[in-house]
């Protein structure tokens, strides 16, 4: 009960915040009946699935300050349980997701004891290590249908209990349903004592270690928590798209944006993920769209894409929000 | 006798992966940055290659000095406008940074020259074996292991015995210190990337030869270098050119030892997965690696 009053509690933001976070909710909610297209809704959907795996990593990678780019092994885990135990048993999504969360909290506190021997560079490395390693297995794997992937079976009656349905605006209630329970989850969390003793870590792990912070044990329980998040989005991804393989669930590239999005919107921060998610997957969907109908320009998004991380982490680190900070600082 | 095969081949291009590798150790001792982008900088030194090979005609072991020195400008310009404002930043900005670089440099390829898979396919080695006793050598192999072997060498010379090279050196053991001795440290991190930059180009140079350029050779030949980092001590010369031949003797004995064992699952396929679990392993169970000096 405390600890939902405490999710619930957006009492230390300033005013313009909550307004701000008031109106986006109202939009959200109203926003599958404003007339839009189906492609603007794809990118809605995409827009809120990204913001939840930001989310995710910026418990390990915000608040406590690891690199960390391997999710896309967390990504695939959710996305094959949900799809193999559908394909071979018929498992309702409802019982396969939890399980694929399951699993990728097991599957991350193996993987992480040893990983969190590991500090700075050797540990980002060491994540993709991990993750490139999942992926080379699953893309020989004949039994999950290596590199060809995997097709889910289509219901000819949409279905609640496989998350099968013919409009888009119910896949769009299911993320944001999920969406704001990782927001509300998150406001919980920077205010837990796991929040506070990960960004004690962060600043300084000698201190944190002298006043008796366990920080391995500490790390692994943020890095899984990331892991469950990821999960979550793997299963929506594998109900939404119907098909997934390797390339699309598992790829470097995905571990990247998602690290990356956290990182360009503001890590350490609620607000930064959402931000960075509502900046890059329009800006990748509406230029790739774009870009894909002239021909010789593939790589250009990706392009500017890539200045925009330069630029924020040569000039500023703290990403969207930490300029909106600077601004509001310099206004008082 | 294909154990024995499989050695031979494998220190030949083990000493390439040291060559390529040389550049991220040499980068990481002087200023603790890992050059995500270094797999590109190879790309880049494949394409100079391929298209002074394309367009002049010009043998593809005479076009090395165009992609060292590609490499070395590369180097040297994302020191300059880059890694000179990562500096100031916190650790995670640093590795994201190079990340963008490495982002930008792939999909400039992609723009420039496309996704096609491109090899050279004239040239004085070029589909040419020799045979030594029972063994037969691509030539183009052979070249770029000896010519590797070489880069190497010069290289170490530079470092270990001059006297450019020794302050260098210092700068990556003591920075302070080296300052107050009079080193300009912030020329010495630019050598360092132009160091970097060019074997990793001579490396591209001698790749281009007997395997495949596209925009995203990059990232696989970064973790091979990772790999060799890792096991010869981040920053430790002498140790990456053992871990360079080592990760390659691994990486060409694996799938024999699948083929010994009749496994099919242990492939060819799962090869460089298996440099993904020696670095793992490496760094967790010996951080300073096999060799290492700097912890």
């Amino acid at each position: 009960m405390e600890k939902l009053k405490d999710a619930l509690d957006f009492s230390d933001f300033s005013k313009t915040e909550r307004i701000c976070f008031i109106i986006f909710t109202i939009f959200l909610l109203v926003f599958p009946w404003l007339g839009v297209g189906s492609f603007v809704k794809t990118v809605m959907i995409q827009f809120m699935l990204f913001s939840l795996f930001g989310m995710g990593w910026n418990t390990i990678g915000g608040y406590g300050g690891q690199v960390e780019l391997g999710k896309a092994q967390y990504v695939g885990i959710g996305a094959y349980t949900v799809a193999l135990m559908m394909v071979w048993w018929k498992v309702p999504f409802w019982i396969s997701m939890p399980i694929g969360i399951l699993i990728a909290l097991g599957y991350s506190f193996i993987i992480g004891y040893p990983l969190f021997r590991l500090k700075g560079h050797y540990f980002a490395i060491a994540t993709i290590c991990t993750s490139l390693v999942l992926k080379d297995i699953f893309d020989n794997w004949n039994l999950v249908g290596a590199a060809k992937g995997i097709e889910l079976p289509i219901h000819e009656h949409p279905d609640f209990l496989y998350m099968q349905f013919k409009s888009d605006t119910y896949y769009y209630y299911f993320i944001m349903g999920l969406f704001y329970i990782a927001i509300f989850y998150m406001n919980w969390f920077r205010k837990s004592k796991l929040g506070y003793q990960l960004r004690m870590i962060k600043d300084d792990e000698d201190a944190a270690e002298s006043l008796g912070i366990d920080i391995r044990w500490c790390k692994i329980k943020a890095y899984s928590i990331a892991s469950a998040f990821v999960a979550v989005g793997g299963g929506f991804m594998a109900v939404y798209n119907l098909y997934i393989d390797p390339a699309s669930v598992m790829e470097l590239s995905l571990s990247i944006k998602i690290a990356l999005m956290a990182m360009l919107g503001g890590a350490a921060s609620l607000w930064g993920p959402i931000i960075g998610a509502a900046f890059l997957v329009p800006l990748d969907r509406f230029l790739g769209s774009w870009l894909g109908g002239h021909k010789g320009l593939t790589g250009i998004d990706f392009m500017i894409y890539a200045m925009l991380i330069m630029i924020v982490s040569a000039y500023q680190p703290k990403g969207i929000w930490g300029i909106i900070e600077q601004f509001r600082k310099r206004g008082r | 006798m294909l154990v024995i095969d499989a050695l031979l081949q494998g220190i030949l291009i083990g000493l390439l992966f040291a060559l390529v590798a040389l550049g991220l150790t040499v980068i990481f001792g002087v200023m603790d940055i890992v050059n995500f982008a270094h797999g590109e900088f190879l790309m880049l030194g494949m394409y100079a290659v391929y298209w002074t090979n394309y367009f002049l005609n010009i043998d593809p072991l005479l076009a090395l000095p165009v992609s060292a020195a590609l490499g070395a400008v590369l180097g040297l310009a994302s020191y300059y406008w880059l890694i000179r404002y990562l500096l100031r930043g916190p650790a995670i900005a640093q590795l994201f940074g190079t990340f963008g670089l490495m982002l930008f440099l792939q999909y400039l390829a992609m723009f420039l020259f496309s996704a096609d898979y491109r090899m050279i396919d004239k040239g004085v080695l070029v589909g040419k074996s020799y045979s030594i006793g029972p063994f037969i050598f691509e030539g183009t192999k052979l070249a770029a292991g000896i010519l590797s072997l070489i880069s190497f060498a010069v290289v170490y010379y530079f470092l270990y015995k001059t006297k450019t090279g020794k302050a260098l050196q210092a700068t990556a053991i003591n920075k302070e210190a080296a300052t107050y001795m009079g080193i300009k440290t912030d020329r010495m991190n630019a050598l360092a990337w132009v160091i970097g930059g060019g074997t990793v180009g001579i490396a591209g140079g001698l790749l281009i030869n007997f395997y495949y350029a596209y925009p995203m050779v990059g990232i696989l030949f970064v973790m091979i270098a990772f790999a060799c980092v890792a096991l010869g001590g981040f920053g430790s010369i002498k140790g990456v050119f053992y871990a360079g031949i080592l990760v390659g003797i691994l990486e060409m004995m694996f799938p024999v030892f699948g083929q010994l064992i009749g496994s099919d699952f242990l492939g060819p396929h799962f090869k460089f997965t298996v440099v993904y679990l020696a670095y793992f392993i490496i760094v967790v169970v010996r951080p300073q690696g096999l060799f290492g000096w700097k912890n």
